[in-house]
């Protein structure tokens, strides 16, 4: 799949630049405070590495964005070609809650009708009844797993959700590997003190 | 009642119930496990659930290696060979 390989350098390019930003500046870091710092870079890198084409990418942005500390690194990482404009992000939030507010007073006002025609659920569809209420809580779940979900209907999310494990996995993929190079190295530099 | 219901379905896209049915088999072809097993046996709430459990894993998985590089970096000095060896390889 050419489109993962793509994502994987872009991915790689963008996260070992802010590596080195936030990992250089100071170097007495404890190893939490480095660990936050090597895994919101891996965050802002992946989510720029789609350069605003998904939903989620555009919102996990603008959740980093709203911490001052934060605004150095994400605008070096997302540079100034980038499509995350302000303006886009802000406008495109504001229709999704909009959206979702009209049809949930939509929803109410016929979900209560529908509740005084029938007296209870009919044991015919008693399997379907359940079976959309399971479906109802595992999508509010999910919704909430996947950056800005809480504003997407059910259609979105779910194509969201695809993009969003894909990438994920090519951040896990990644982050492994620089991580098993690290420890080669490290294990090969330490036998050679000992020869 | 038939004209509420219009309303109701032209207040966002027309989704039709198949592709919503594709989209699901698409993410349970993602999931890890016995693909075989599971391409009949697809149920939505059952692949809801289990994308929820995998998207968990690979956020523990990332911490996990977030935590893992960072106490193998401590270990190396910033202006060593090894870091400057890393940085060419990768980039």
């Amino acid at each position: 799949m050419h489109t993962s390989s793509k994502l994987t350098k872009e991915f790689t390019k963008k996260w070992l630049k802010g590596l080195q930003i936030c990992c250089s500046s100071k170097k007495d870091m404890d190893v939490l405070e480095r660990k936050k710092k090597i895994k919101l870079c891996a965050d802002i890198a992946l989510a720029s590495a789609k350069n605003a084409t998904t939903s989620w990418s555009i919102a996990l942005i603008s959740e980093a964005k709203k911490n001052d500390e934060n605004e150095i690194l994400v605008d070096n990482l997302l540079g100034p070609e980038s499509r995350f404009k302000q303006q886009n992000i802000i406008r495109q939030m504001n229709s999704c809650h909009k959206r979702v507010r009209s049809k949930k007073i939509l929803k109410k006002s016929c979900s209560i009708s529908q509740r005084m025609k029938k007296m209870g659920p009919p044991k015919s569809n008693l399997a379907a009844y359940i079976a959309k209420r399971l479906v109802k809580k595992r999508t509010q779940v999910l919704q909430r797993l996947v950056p800005g979900g809480e504003s997407m209907d059910e259609f979105s999310l779910i194509k969201e959700a695809l993009d969003y494990i894909l990438s994920l996995r090519v951040q896990v993929d990644v982050m492994r590997n620089l991580a098993n190079a690290t420890e080669v190295l490290n294990q090969s530099n330490s036998s050679n003190v000992f020869d | 009642m038939s004209s509420r219901r219009s309303r109701q379905s032209s207040s966002g896209a027309r989704i039709s119930d198949d592709q919503i049915i594709q989209l699901i088999s698409k993410l349970q072809q993602l999931l890890p496990g016995t693909r075989i097993q599971r391409s009949n046996k697809a149920s939505a709430s059952k692949v809801l659930q289990e994308t929820c459990t995998y998207v968990r894993s690979l956020h523990r998985e990332v911490d996990d290696l977030s935590d893992r590089l960072s106490q193998l970096l401590s270990t190396i000095d910033a202006d060593s060979p090894e870091a400057s060896i890393i940085r060419s390889l990768i980039m």
